[in-house]
C-alpha cells in the first residue's frame, strides 16, 4: 500500500515540475507586458493629463523605469509573502480580490462543468449503444449545432429568454453563497446554464465516442457471450474503462470554462475572475492582469494533479508504472 | 472564446458513425464524385462557405448592396424585401445584410492571416522538435502546454492592456497562440511518420535531412492538416468576435459579427429580428467549418482504412 | 446443473441453413452461406479454416452475438431448444448460461478495470445468484482447476499482473463459472507462444474429458486438432466444405480444399530445407460469391462446372464423412495423388 501510495506522490510531483517552467513563462510574460506600451508605460497608464509628478510615483510603486527582470525578481520575492500587489487604481490586494472573485467563477464553472456531465454521459451511454437510431441521429446534429454556438451568442439568447421573455431569473447581478444560498441559486443559474450548453454537447460528443470505442472491445463480446444484462455490461464493463478519456476531457475544459466564463460574467455583471480582469484591461492594471495569468496558470496545473489522481484511482494500471 | 479549439477533438478523427448506405454500382457508373459520400451536413457546409467567400469577397460589387457604414434605412428598421434590408437596419441605420458581408470579409481574413502564421511558425517548429527531439523538443512542448494551459481570450486581453487595441494585434496574437497547437499536431505526425517504413528506407538511400522532411514527411502531414485547420479556423472566428463583443477587438464603427450581436443585445427586446443577420452567420459559419473538418477527417479514416 | 435434454445421447447442437450477411459499401457481403453442422454430446469438434472464412461468425451467429448490422438466417437447435422460439434476451440468457466462450485474445478479452476473480465469478453470481463468499470460493475453485498458482492471492489481482497463457487460463475458468454443456474456443491459443499453446490445449482436453462438455476448437491450424477432437468442419469462403471423423479427414481427405490444407502442415520428418506447400491464390471475395464452389478459382484440378454450379453435399461410408466437391480426392475423374499442388516460391 505505501508504495503505491508514493507513486502517487511522485506522479503528482512529476506533473507539479513540469508546470513549474509555464508558471514562471507565464509570470514573467505578465511582468514585461507593460515593455509592451507604447511610450512610456506610466505615462500610457495614468493618461495625457498626467502630471510629473504622478509618473514619478507610479514608476517608484511599480518600477516600470526598471527592466522587466528587476521587477519580476521583486514581484517573485513579495509571492512567497503571499503578496501580489496592489491594484492600480483601489489599492487594493489583489491577492485578496482574487481570492473573493476566484470564488464566484468557479462555483459556476464547477456548477456548469456537473450539470453538463450529468446530461451528457447517460444521454452517451444510450445512444451509444443504439448507433444510427433515431435518438443517436438527432443528439448528433443537435451536438454539433450547439457546438456551432459561440457563448457570446448563447448568453444573449439565453438571457433573452429567461431574464426578459420569460423573466424567470435576474438579467444581471450578483448574490455570494456565503451571505444568501437561496438568492445565490437564482443569480448562478444563467451564468452557469450558460456555460453549460457548449459544455455538455462537447461532453455528449467525447464520451459517446468514447463508449462506441469501448463497446467493440474484446472483453464486452465476452461479457455478452455470457448473458448478462445490458445495463450490467454498460455499468461495469463500458462505463469505467470509458472513464480516463472523460476525465482528461473534464480536466482540458477547465481553461475553455475559464474563458467562457469572461463572456457570461461580462454579460450578466457577476463579480468574478473575467467581470475583473476586463475591468483591469480597460484600467491598463497591470498587477490584476498578472495576477490573473498566474491563478490562471495554477488552476490548470492543479486540474492535472486532479486528473492523475482520477486516473490511478479508476485505472489499475496505473499504480504499476 | 468557448469555441477556440473545443471543436477539434483532441484525440484525432473521432469514431465514425455508420455513414451513408450502400450505393449500387449505378453511383459508381457516375464516376467521381465531387465530394465523395458527403452527406447532406457536409453539402451544406461546403456551398455555405463558398457563398460566404464569394460574398465576403465581391462585396464591393454586389449591385445595389450599400457601404457597410451608409445609412439606408430608418433606424431599427425591420427586415423588408430589398438587398439592403434583408435582415432589417440596425439603430443606426445601417444595412445589416451589407455589415454581415463586410464583416465577414473581416472574420474571414483575419482568421486566414492568423492561420497562415501559426501554420508556417507552428510545422516548422514542429517539424524541428518532431526530427531531433532533445532541447528543441522540450521547448516547443514548453510553448504549447504554456499556451494550452491560458484561456487565448485571457492572453489576448493581456496583450492589448499593453499594447492597445487593432486588427493587427489582435491577428498576430491570434497567430502567435495558435502555434503551439501546429507544433504540437505536427510534431506527433513526423514522431510517428519518422520510424516508418518509407522514411527509414529513404534514409537508407542517403537522403538529407531537409528532403526527408520536405519530401516525404511534409506531404504526408497535408490530410491531417485539411482536417484540423477548418475547426481551428472556427474556434480563431469565435475568439475574434468575443473580443469584438466585449468591446475590445476590431475597434468600431468597422463592422464586426461579434460588435454587432453586442451592439443589438439593448435593443432585443424591442427589435429582436435585428440579431438574427450576425447570429445566423457566425453560427453557420463555424457550423461549416467544424462539419467541413469532420468531413475531412472521415476521409483520412476511410483512406487509411484502405491502405 | 447440467439440465438433462430430451435427448439424451442425442445432438447437443443442430444447426441448419445458417446464413450470415452484412451490407457493406461496396455491396453485400456473403459471410456464411448455408451452413449445416450437428454436435453430439460430449463430442468435441475441430472447427478449421483460415482468416476469413467465416469461422468466427459462425460462432457468433449461433450464439447471436453477431454485430448488429448482420443479417442472420437459419435454424439453431440447442439441446432440443429451437432458438428462434425464444426472445433474444431469453436466448442470450439461455446460451450465456449452458455455452462458455473463450476468445482468440487473452490480452484483450478480460477487461483490465475489473479484477480477474469479479470477472470468473460474474456470470455465475447472476445466473445462480450466488452470495458474495459463494461467488469468491467458486472463483478460488475455478482458479485452482485450470491451474492459476495461489488462487486465493490471483482473486483480487487486474489482468495487467498476468502473462498471456496466465490470462487465457483465467478466460477458461471464466468459461467454466456456470458449468457449461458446450465450451467453445476461438483460436485460443493463437496469441500464445507455442509451448503455452501445447499447455492450454491440453488443459481444454483434460477438462472437457473430466467434465463430459461437447467442446468446438475453431482454429485455422489443422495441425492443432489433430489427436484432439472427435470430428472436423473445414470451412472455405462462409461454406462448410468437408466433416467427419478426424481420422478420416486426416487420412482420406475428400475434397480438393482440405488436402491441400493437410499438405501444407510442416512436416518434421521431412529432410531439412524442403520447399513449405503453400496454396497459390487468394481467398475468396465475399463480395463477390461465385455461384459455384468457393476454392474452384484456386483449386488445381478445378472443372468448368466447378466454377458453375455448387457441388451437392456428398457423403462417405455411415455418412459420417460428407464433403461438398465435383472432382473428390480419389475419385475415377479427378486424378490420384496431388496434382498441381505445387510448392510456390517463398517471395
Amino acid at each position: 500500500m505505501r508504495s503505491v501510495r508514493s507513486t502517487y506522490l511522485r506522479a503528482i510531483g512529476m506533473r507539479l515540475l513540469a508546470g513549474v517552467p509555464v508558471f514562471f513563462l507565464v509570470t514573467f510574460a505578465a511582468t514585461a507586458l507593460s515593455d509592451l506600451m507604447p511610450g512610456s508605460a506610466a505615462q500610457t497608464i495614468l493618461g495625457d493629463s498626467a502630471t510629473p509628478e504622478q509618473i514619478a510615483l507610479l514608476n517608484a510603486q511599480y518600477g516600470y523605469d526598471r527592466p522587466a527582470w528587476e521587477r519580476y525578481l521583486g514581484w517573485l520575492g513579495k509571492l512567497l509573502q503571499g503578496d501580489l500587489g496592489k491594484t492600480a487604481y483601489s489599492q487594493q490586494s489583489v491577492a485578496g480580490l482574487l481570492l473573493n472573485r476566484a470564488a464566484t467563477t468557479f462555483e459556476i464553472a464547477l456548477l456548469a462543468m456537473f450539470v453538463a456531465l450529468l446530461i451528457a454521459v447517460p444521454l452517451a451511454l444510450f445512444t451509444a449503444t443504439r448507433p444510427g437510431g433515431i435518438t443517436d441521429t438527432v443528439l448528433r446534429a443537435v451536438s454539433s449545432t450547439l457546438l456551432s454556438i459561440p457563448i457570446f451568442v448563447t448568453v444573449v439568447i439565453l438571457g433573452f429568454l429567461f431574464a426578459i421573455v420569460l423573466r424567470w431569473l435576474p438579467a444581471t447581478g450578483w448574490m455570494p453563497l456565503a451571505q444568501d444560498p437561496i438568492g445565490n441559486l437564482g443569480f448562478v443559474a444563467l451564468p452557469a446554464m450558460c456555460l453549460a450548453v457548449g459544455q455538455t454537447a462537447y461532453f455528449y460528443r467525447v464520451s459517446r465516442s468514447e463508449f462506441v470505442a469501448t463497446l467493440q472491445e474484446d472483453f464486452v463480446l465476452v461479457a455478452r457471450a455470457k448473458g448478462l444484462p445490458a445495463s450490467y455490461i454498460l455499468l461495469r464493463h463500458v462505463l469505467r474503462p470509458s472513464l480516463p478519456q472523460v476525465l482528461t476531457v473534464f480536466g482540458l475544459s477547465m481553461t475553455h470554462l475559464l474563458g467562457g466564463s469572461f463572456i457570461v460574467e461580462s454579460y450578466f455583471a457577476v463579480p468574478g475572475i473575467g467581470w475583473t480582469v476586463l475591468g483591469a484591461v480597460k484600467d491598463h492594471d497591470i498587477p490584476t492582469v498578472q495576477g490573473i495569468l498566474s491563478l490562471t496558470v495554477l488552476v490548470f496545473v492543479l486540474m492535472f494533479i486532479v486528473v492523475d489522481i482520477g486516473y490511478a484511482l479508476i485505472d489499475p494500471r496505473v499504480e504499476a508504472t | 472564446m468557448s469555441g477556440s479549439g473545443i471543436q477539434v477533438d483532441r484525440r484525432g478523427p473521432q469514431v465514425s458513425q455508420p455513414t451513408t448506405p450502400a450505393r449500387g454500382p449505378e453511383a459508381v457508373a457516375k464516376g467521381r464524385s465531387l465530394l465523395p459520400e458527403a452527406d447532406a451536413p457536409t453539402w451544406f457546409a461546403f456551398g455555405f462557405l463558398a457563398l460566404l467567400i464569394l460574398g465576403a469577397v465581391l462585396a464591393d460589387w454586389i449591385p445595389g448592396l450599400a457601404k457597410p457604414n451608409l445609412e439606408v434605412g430608418a433606424f431599427s428598421g425591420p427586415p423588408a424585401l430589398t438587398v439592403n434590408q434583408l435582415f432589417g437596419t440596425d439603430a443606426l441605420g445601417r444595412s445589416i445584410v451589407s455589415r454581415v458581408l463586410y464583416g465577414a470579409r473581416t472574420s474571414l481574413s483575419i482568421a486566414l492571416f492568423a492561420s497562415a502564421i501559426s501554420m508556417s511558425a507552428g510545422i516548422f517548429l514542429g517539424m524541428l522538435a518532431g526530427f531531433y527531439r532533445g532541447v528543441v523538443e522540450r521547448l516547443v512542448d514548453l510553448y504549447a502546454n504554456t499556451l494550452a494551459s491560458l484561456p487565448p481570450v485571457l492572453v489576448i486581453l493581456a496583450l492589448i492592456a499593453a499594447a492597445g487595441t487593432s486588427v493587427f494585434t489582435i491577428t498576430l496574437a491570434m497567430g502567435l497562440l495558435g502555434i503551439g497547437t501546429y507544433a504540437r499536431i505536427t510534431k506527433g505526425a513526423v514522431i510517428s511518420q519518422a520510424g516508418r517504413d518509407y522514411v527509414l528506407a529513404a534514409r537508407a538511400l542517403g537522403a538529407s535531412d531537409v528532403r526527408l522532411l520536405a519530401r516525404e514527411i511534409l506531404p504526408n502531414l497535408v490530410p491531417t492538416l485539411t482536417a484540423i485547420v477548418p475547426p481551428l479556423m472556427a474556434g480563431l472566428i469565435v475568439t475574434e468576435g468575443s473580443l469584438s463583443f466585449l468591446g475590445y477587438g476590431i475597434p468600431p464603427p468597422a463592422p464586426s459579427w461579434g460588435g454587432m450581436i453586442a451592439g443589438s443585445t439593448d435593443l432585443l427586446n424591442r427589435f429582436p429580428l435585428l440579431i438574427f443577420g450576425p447570429i445566423l452567420a457566425i453560427v453557420l459559419t463555424v457550423y461549416s467549418l467544424n462539419t467541413v473538418g469532420d468531413y475531412m477527417a472521415r476521409r483520412i479514416d476511410i483512406r487509411e482504412g484502405q491502405l | 446443473m447440467t439440465g438433462p435434454g430430451p435427448s439424451i445421447g442425442g445432438n447437443l447442437l443442430q444447426v441448419e441453413g445458417l446464413s450470415c450477411e452484412f451490407d457493406g459499401s461496396r455491396g453485400v457481403a456473403r459471410v456464411l452461406q448455408d451452413v449445416r453442422l450437428t454436435l453430439g454430446k460430449s463430442m468435441t469438434l475441430g472447427l478449421v479454416g483460415e482468416s476469413g472464412s467465416g469461422k468466427s461468425m459462425l460462432i457468433k451467429s449461433i450464439l447471436g452475438i453477431a454485430p448488429r448490422t448482420a443479417r442472420v438466417t437459419g435454424r439453431v437447435v440447442f439441446d432440443g431448444v429451437d432458438l428462434a422460439t425464444l426472445k433474444e434476451r431469453e436466448r442470450r440468457k439461455f446460451l450465456g448460461r449452458r455455452v462458455g466462450m473463450v476468445f482468440q485474445n487473452p490480452m484483450t478479452s478480460l477487461n483490465p478495470f475489473v479484477q480477474v476473480g469479479r470477472q470468473i465469478e460474474e456470470a455465475a453470481r447472476y445466473y445462480f445468484k450466488l452470495s458474495k463468499d459463494q461467488g469468491r470460493s467458486l472463483a478460488i475453485e475455478l482458479m485452482a482447476t485450470v491451474g492459476l498458482p495461489d488462487p486465493e492471492d490471483c482473486y483480487g489481482q487486474y489482468p495487467h499482473q498476468f502473462s498471456g497463457g496466465m490470462k487465457q487460463r483465467i478466460m477458461i475458468a471464466t468459461a467454466l463459472a456456470c458449468k457449461p454443456d458446450l465450451l467453445i474456443a476461438d483460436e485460443a491459443t493463437t496469441a500464445l507462444d507455442v509451448t503455452v499453446q501445447k499447455q492450454i490445449l491440453d488443459l481444454l482436453q483434460t477438462i472437457q474429458q473430466e467434465r463430459q462438455m461437447s467442446m468446438i476448437l475453431v482454429t485455422h491450424n489443422l495441425g492443432i486438432v489433430a489427436g484432439r477432437t472427435d470430428e472436423v468442419a473445414v470451412m472455405y469462403g462462409g461454406r462448410i466444405v468437408e466433416r467427419g471423423p478426424t481420422e478420416a479427414i486426416f487420412h482420406h481427405p475428400r475434397h480438393r480444399y482440405t488436402e491441400a490444407l493437410i499438405a501444407a502442415i510442416p512436416r518434421t520428418d521431412q529432410p531439412a530445407h524442403t520447399r513449405l506447400r503453400t496454396i497459390p491464390g487468394r481467398p475468396p471475395d465475399i463480395l463477390r460469391p461465385i455461384p459455384g464452389c468457393p476454392f474452384a478459382p484456386r483449386c488445381p484440378v478445378a472443372e468448368p462446372r466447378c466454377v458453375e454450379s455448387m457441388p451437392p453435399a456428398t457423403s462417405d461410408g455411415d455418412g459420417r464423412h460428407g464433403y461438398a466437391c465435383h472432382v473428390p480426392v480419389g475419385a475415377a475423374s479427378g486424378g490420384t495423388g496431388t496434382p498441381g499442388l505445387a510448392s510456390t516460391d517463398a517471395r
